[in-house]
């Protein structure tokens, strides 16, 4: 009766239904405001890594040098890796000591001259970090000296920067197309003076298991430094760039560039006498002006007046750090409004000389692994880490041939500083490789090995700059979702 | 020397005519022209005619003979008993219900006497009833024997016909006819007892060279009783309608010649197939078969059609120019259809029956002030109406506001697929039962398919058209919709105007648009209509409520395919509303079943599909991304129907509507109604707020749809505030100023969101000319139905990617069902190939029928790089809007898979009709032929023998190939889909013709009336 009476009320009353109505609301409003979402805090996906499962790499030129090939250990489950000739059919039931068989030991060989590119594979287990390169060493002649190079994986674009034709320096491009599909491929020079536009034309067509070398000299014969550009329009290539230098002074191989980037760090500067000489690039449409800065063991530092340098668009600009170094192991830091390449030569001391070439690479992340290092009486392997953001703490692990493994070593680099390492072999001397790991919460870390011997006559080396391990591939998570189709 | 005077013969017949013969024997006995002679015939009849007739003639003057005698028959049985006079001799014809005036005869014979050749003369006939009602002035038919008076529906003769006409035919009733000519052309003829006999006779007059003159100095008023059905017929067992029908499209076969014949043949055969499917549609099932079966029984009586030519031969075709000049005029046919059109649009049913020999022709329905349609005064009148300024000014305001979107390149962005494909590709899509799109799918394309697929064909096949009309268009559609749907509640036109514009520009349309919601402006559109069937369906009487009730389960069955929340809305408060008015009015609750039952009927398939997954109702036709909603909705923005996401108004800008749907609560009349709105209202924002909340798929959906409902409850509340306003403002003092203030108010919603929305424009993500995603080399080498990979890194670090079949995909296909486990392992692979870990994951992928690889720039150097290392992919092209790899060897859509893992591509030979057929080599034992489809109701032979189906890699349909090879035939089972799309279309079509206005054959209220002559006023049909 209470509630009839009520509704009477409500109904009889002009206001009534007004007050009902706005109740409504204001239980509508209180509902909404309870039930309103926190404010979200976007979930950071955490991309999985998992091992990779092949990897493909052709050592440009082995013929007289000797080849290494390491996998590190932790690959779960079976795995096969194969070598051959690039072109040759695939070795059926080829004995088992011509390729390497278990992670975490040195695989080498010594290959016979005038052999065709080497194709070093692996898959699964083997596959999982398989670095392989190649290291020549020529005690006199006009190619005297320590030269070596990362067997390079196939792909669509590869940078070089060095030396150029004009400057004494014999230019090869070793190209070769290890796949089943053929390469249509440019190459681009970026010389002092700008892109070089060859008159013959710069297009190649390789044939699947074809491989070639390209004199740049042919190419650009004028360039006292250059950037060589190799891309593929089709298809992949591996390419490598050898520098024989006039008159004995030395040879060495490039080493591939990192592409085009704001920031590049060339790692890996060997400490000592002789020559530093810087190489950037600028590609791009615009001309720039680099900062240039060292990275030592005592922390950055910009060099008196070399401070910056000016690149004028597509063109190659070089820099003398001979003495803004100092000999000091280190690493320079480049920034820049457009995207720059960067690399640097250094020379050994002595009565003959040896070159050696480093160049930009990225942080490694995932690791990195050096196939060929030596140990013994005048030969010493030294790794040059530097970590220009914040502290980092890499563990370092050697890999002999045969035998078990020596305990790894774990390296602390405060922030913006460069530390060397120097390599000991398992044993005391033989050929052994390397694994640099980042630790967990390590900063990035930037790396290069340098190899040196002492001869009578002088110092031969060799350096690269570190390479991220093909042993994880950070795996980000897919979605399928029609949405993909618009912007 | 005058040739002697000639004499005339008149002769009565009837037949149960009494009530009408006493007038017209007076008629016939009263002429100024003294008859000569006078017989009557009495036709068995068994109301006293006889009596009658004797009365008036004398017993020797009366002819009586059997029931079954036909008009023809009688006067022929009088001429054979009747002696020649020697001089010109005529026969006057009279029926028993037709009464001529005094002076008809004389007008006849002074018309006949001046022209030598007319042989047959014919009075103007009036109605008995109303006797200024004008029936008939000469006959005339065309080429398919529609009959054509050359008057309009109830025309009133004002003398605008007068004058002495060659006609092609006229009654015979009044029928002043030369006796010699009827001797010599036979008289009547017998096998057509009734209807069109009149037609025949005259015909072969005209055809002979004689003149058929219709004289409207003589008048004689008749009931055409016959074909009113005021009595019952015995010269045949046929209905009337049937018979007629059947004799006109009879004496037109029997009288053309012959090549004009084969002509009529095929030309009656169509015309009557077309006329039978009208009258389906017109809901007159009965009128439909007669039709139909009155073409057949001529055209199944092939011996009886060539004796009554073989009787005509003579004359035929060189008499036949003379009546070819006497037809109906070709366009005549033209302009009836569009008579016919214009009558259904303005309520009436879809087929005239003024083509039927004397049909009733039902007084004009009064049409309940459709102003839009009336076409009094035209242009001033047009563009003086409040609803076509509004719509005017709508249009207006929305291409300021949308200049960005008016013309340009592919309109897409937000939850619209880029535009693209015709009207056939959108009914491929609905039709057939496997989608060769995507992954492919063997479910249901979503139903908003077809209706998209409707509109397109309406607009010439152009997709882009229809959904930039509907998209685009949707506030000023919405402005008609409101402004029609609220006639009958407000009976001020502007201030339905005003509220109609409030509606219509309400922050749900201006966020549709923005975001390329074509389900919420299809919605928005058809909610007003919603609104006002479901009142016509409580509200109306009980015909036109069961009408209402299948037009909005049409509209429902609309807007649910669009967007499945508004039904559960509406079937919501349809519920509520059968509960409290189910016992208040008869039939509420059956009609209220129809209209919720209609979508659930017409959409099973697919609403069973959507079942599976709930969450869906929540959202809308289109894309689902989280950019398209605000996932923290404020509570105000709610309350003042802001759906939030992109393109919407701050949120004061409905304040006004709000205002006035409160200040409505605070009058007393009509309380009831504005307490219902504001509960509709209540109930949407509730909605809504349900929506906003609960996340589907991760994603908040958006809540404009039941936002859009709750305005609808706001109009309605609103809507009675116009009323007051009037009579406060003539009240004076404080309440004139209050309301002043409520017409501001009001005045001020729709001002400010058009000033509001022009002023912002429409900022996206709709737009025109979207970037094409599968470049032209990837649809140009897609040509066999490969797939593109389109791969892209959102801004979360992810990657989102779906599979493309050589172009973008159509509206809808991205909604098609997708098997789980495809997608699963698709994911995967996807995940793997661009992570650059090398592996099989890009042979893999190859076995999903992909192709290419596509990457819409700005590319993603991580992905560049994988995909750049991976052996199996080639790179195609690289720059800075894209990039494209292909598989170096792609599988395409079937390959055969070897025991030892290797994998060949085979090419499908021939594809056609929804099957593949695969020539197989012969190899291996244990080979399987794997399709790059999910696995689901595929069937393959060989032969005649079925192959066995496995599912390989746990996704992907093959079947186990016979070591000797062979054709192997592969389709889809497509069978039940097909049964469903028949069952489908006919439902439509019923549901259709229940909801259209049916005009209700009058014939049957009044069969048989034997009501007294002066009753038949009232008995005007309705």
């Amino acid at each position: 009766m209470k509630g009839a009476g009520a509704v009477k009320a409500v109904v009889e009353s002009r206001f009534g239904f007004l007050v009902l109505v706005l109740t409504a609301l204001g239980a509508l409003f209180g509902v909404a405001t309870v039930t309103r979402p926190a404010v979200a805090t976007p979930v950071a996906v955490t991309p999985a890594r998992v091992a990779v499962e092949s990897v493909t790499t052709v050592c440009p030129e082995p013929g007289g040098a000797r080849v290494s090939a390491l996998t590190p250990p932790g690959g779960r489950g079976k795995g096969l890796a194969t070598v051959a000739e690039v072109g040759a059919a695939p070795e059926a039931g080829a004995p088992a000591a011509s390729a390497p068989d278990r992670p975490g030991l040195l695989w080498q060989r010594e290959v016979p001259a005038k052999s065709a590119p080497l194709e070093i594979s692996g898959t699964g287990a083997m596959a999982s970090g398989l670095e392989a390169s190649q290291t020549t060493r020529n005690a006199g002649g006009k190619v005297r000296g320590l030269a070596g190079v990362r067997c390079a994986e196939p792909g669509a674009q590869a940078w070089f920067i060095g030396p150029g034709p004009a400057a004494g320096a014999d230019v090869t491009l070793h190209l070769a197309n290890a796949d089943t599909a053929q390469a249509v491929l440019e190459i681009v020079v970026y010389s002092g003076e700008g892109p070089v536009v060859s008159e013959s034309g710069s297009g190649l067509v390789l044939k699947p298991g074809e491989h070639r070398v390209v004199r740049l000299r042919d190419l650009a014969p004028s360039p006292l430094v250059m950037a060589v550009e190799v891309r593929t329009s089709s298809g992949r290539v591996a390419a490598a760039a050898r520098v024989v230098l006039e008159k004995g002074k030395g040879a060495d191989w490039l080493p591939a560039a990192a592409a085009p980037a704001t920031t590049v760090v060339v790692p890996g500067i060997p400490g000592g006498g002789g020559l530093r000489e810087l190489y950037v690039s600028a590609p791009g449409e615009a001309d720039t002006v680099v900062r240039v800065k060292a990275l030592t063991a005592d922390g950055f530092y910009a060099m008196k007046n070399r401070e910056t340098l000016e690149v004028p668009a597509g063109s190659t600009a070089s820099l003398d750090l001979s003495t803004g170094i100092g000999g000091q192991p280190s690493a320079v830091v480049l920034t820049s409004d457009v995207p720059i390449v960067a690399g640097l030569t250094a020379t050994g001391t002595g009565t003959r000389q040896d070159i050696a070439f480093t160049a930009g690479a990225g942080p490694i992340d995932v690791g990195s692994v050096v196939a060929d290092n030596r140990g013994g009486k005048d030969v010493s392997s030294r790794l040059i880490l530097s970590a220009p953001a914040a502290a980092a703490r890499v563990r370092v692990q050697a890999l002999p041939r045969r035998g078990a493994a020596p305990p790894p070593v774990d390296v602390a680099i405060p922030a913006a500083r460069t530390e060397e390492v120097e390599l000991d072999a398992p044993g005391g001397r033989g050929d052994f490789g390397v694994v640099v790991l980042p630790l967990p919460g390590s900063g990035p870390v930037y790396g290069g090995r340098v190899l040196d011997e002492r001869t009578g006559d002088g110092l031969m080396l060799t350096a690269q700059p570190l390479g991220p391990a093909r042993t994880y591939a950070v795996v980000r998570p897919a979605v399928e979702s029609p949405a993909a189709v618009l912007p | 020397m005058h040739p002697p005077p000639p004499s005339v013969t008149a002769i009565v017949v009837a037949h149960d005519g009494a009530r009408w013969l006493r007038e017209t024997l007076q008629g016939v006995l009263r002429q100024t022209r003294p008859l000569d002679r006078v017989v009557g015939v009495d036709n068995g009849s068994r109301d006293g005619c006889a009596a009658i007739l004797t009365e008036a003639f004398g017993a020797g003057n009366v002819l009586t003979l059997p029931r079954s005698t036909g008009f023809g028959e009688a006067v022929a049985a009088v001429l054979d008993r009747l002696p020649r006079t020697g001089g010109q001799e005529w026969i006057w014809l009279l029926h028993d219900d037709c009464a001529p005036h005094p002076q008809a005869l004389e007008a006849l014979l002074w018309t006949a006497a001046s022209d030598e050749k007319a042989a047959i003369l014919g009075p103007k006939l009036r109605d008995w009833l109303d006797r200024r009602l004008l029936l008939e002035a000469g006959v005339t038919v065309d080429r398919s024997g529609r009959r054509d008076t050359g008057l309009e529906a109830r025309e009133y003769d004002q003398g605008q016909h007068d004058g002495v006409r060659q006609v092609l035919s006229v009654s015979t009733a009044g029928m002043l006819i030369r006796r010699d000519v009827w001797d010599l052309l036979g008289g009547l003829d017998a096998g057509l007892p009734l209807f069109r006999d009149d037609l025949d006779l005259c015909w072969r007059a005209t055809a002979a060279g004689y003149r058929v003159l219709n004289v409207t100095d003589a008048v004689a008023w008749h009931a055409e009783a016959a074909a009113r059905r005021r009595r019952r017929l015995t010269a045949s067992t046929d209905h009337p309608r049937r018979l007629d029908r059947r004799n006109a499209i009879f004496v037109v076969m029997a009288n053309l010649p012959f090549r004009s014949l084969l002509w009529s043949v095929v030309r009656n055969t169509f015309a009557s197939l077309f006329r039978t499917v009208l009258l389906l549609l017109a809901k007159q099932p009965a009128n439909a078969l007669d039709e139909i079966v009155a073409l057949a029984s001529v055209l199944g009586s092939p011996r009886r059609l060539m004796a009554a030519r073989k009787a005509r031969r003579q004359g035929r075709k060189e008499g036949y120019p003379e009546v070819v000049k006497l037809f109906t005029p070709r366009g005549m046919a033209y302009r009836r259809l569009a008579d016919m059109v214009q009558s259904f649009l303005s309520g009436a049913g879809p087929i005239d029956s003024a083509g039927r020999h004397h049909a009733v022709i039902p007084e004009a329905s009064r049409d309940d002030g459709e102003e839009l349609l009336t076409d009094a005064g035209l242009m001033q009148r047009f563009f003086g109406n409040p609803g076509v300024l509004l719509v005017l000014a709508l249009t207006a305001v929305t291409l300021a506001a949308e200049r960005s979107l008016v013309y340009g390149g592919v309109l897409g962005g937000g939850a619209l697929v880029p535009v693209v494909g015709g009207a056939s590709d959108l009914w491929n899509l609905y039709t057939s039962g496997y989608h060769a799109a995507g992954l492919g799918s063997g479910g249901w394309a979503p139903p908003y398919v077809a209706v998209l697929a409707v509109l397109s064909t309406i607009f010439l096949g152009k997709t882009w058209l229809a959904v930039s009309v509907l998209l685009l268009g949707c506030v000023p559609l919405a402005g008609l919709s409101a402004y029609v749907a609220t006639r009958s509640m407000i009976s001020q036109p502007l201030a339905r105007a005003l509220l109609a514009a409030s509606y219509a520009l309400l922050p749900v349309a201006t966020g549709a648009v923005a975001a390329g919601r074509l389900g919420t402006a299809v919605v928005f559109v058809l909610l007003p209509a919603y609104a006002a069937f479901a009142a016509r369906v409580f509200t109306a009487e009980r015909r036109r409520a069961r009408r209402a009730a299948w037009a909005l389960g049409l509209l429902l069955t609309v807007g649910t395919a669009f967007v499945p929340l508004v039904y559960v809305l509406v079937a919501a408060l349809g519920g509520l509303a059968a509960l409290s008015f189910a016992g208040v009015r008869r039939g509420v609750g059956v009609s209220l079943g129809i209209a919720m039952a209609v979508p659930l009927v017409l959409l099973f398939p697919w609403l069973a599909q959507l079942a599976a997954d709930p969450g869906r109702v929540l959202l809308e036709a289109g894309l689902h991304r989280p950019s398209l909603a605000d996932p923290r909705l404020a509570a105000d923005s709610l309350l003042t129907l802001n759906p939030g996401g992109p393109g919407v108004p701050p949120v004061w800008a409905t304040a006004g509507l709000i205002a006035a749907a409160l200040a409505a609560l605070l009058f007393r009349r009509h309380q009831m109604v504005v307490v219902t709105g504001w509960g509709v209202a209540v109930f949407g924002v509730l909605v809504a707020i349900v929506v906003s909340r609960v996340p589907v798929d991760g994603v908040a959906a958006w809540p404009g749809v039941p936002l859009a409902f709750a305005a609808i409850g706001l109009m309605v509340a609103a809507a009675i505030t116009g009323h007051r306003v009037v009579e406060l403002h003539r009240a004076g003092g404080a309440r004139r100023a209050g309301a002043l203030l409520m017409v501001l108010v009001a005045c001020a919603t729709p001002l400010a969101a058009a000033g509001l929305w022009i002023n912002e424009g429409v900022p996206g993500p709709l737009r025109r000319g979207t970037p094409e995603v599968v470049s032209e080399f990837a649809t140009a080498n897609s040509t066999r139905g490969e797939s593109t990979l389109l791969l892209r890194s959102t801004r979360d670090g992810r990657l989102s990617f779906t599979l493309v079949r050589g172009r973008t995909p159509l509206i809808g296909e991205t909604e098609l069902p997708v098997a789980a486990a495809a997608r699963e392992r698709l994911s995967a692979v996807v995940a793997g190939v661009a992570s650059g870990r090398g592996g099989d994951d890009a042979l893999t992928l190859a076995a999903f029928g992909v192709r290419f690889i596509s990457v819409p720039g700005p590319v993603d150097p991580v992905v560049r790089r994988a995909l750049d290392s991976d052996p199996a992919l080639a790179r195609v092209s690289l720059s800075a809007t894209s990039g494209l790899w292909r598989m170096a060897r792609p599988l395409g859509r079937a390959f055969l898979l070897e025991p030892d893992g290797r994998r060949t591509p085979v090419e499908p030979v021939r594809a056609g009709d929804g099957a593949l057929t695969f020539a197989v080599p012969a190899g291996a034992v244990k080979r399987t032929l794997v399709l790059a489809e999910p696995a689901g109701a595929w069937a393959a032979a060989v032969g005649d023998s079925a192959l066995a189906a496995v599912t390989v890699d746990g996704w992907a349909q093959g079947f186990e190939m016979p070591p000797t090879g062979g054709r192997v035939t592969v389709a889809y089972d497509t069978f039940w889909h097909g049964l469903w799309l028949w069952a489908q279309l006919g439902l439509v079509v019923l549901a259709a013709v229940f909801a259209s206005p049916g005009a209700r054959a009058p014939e049957a209220a009044e069969e048989y009336a034997e009501a007294p002559a002066e009753a038949d006023k009232e008995e005007v049909p309705v």
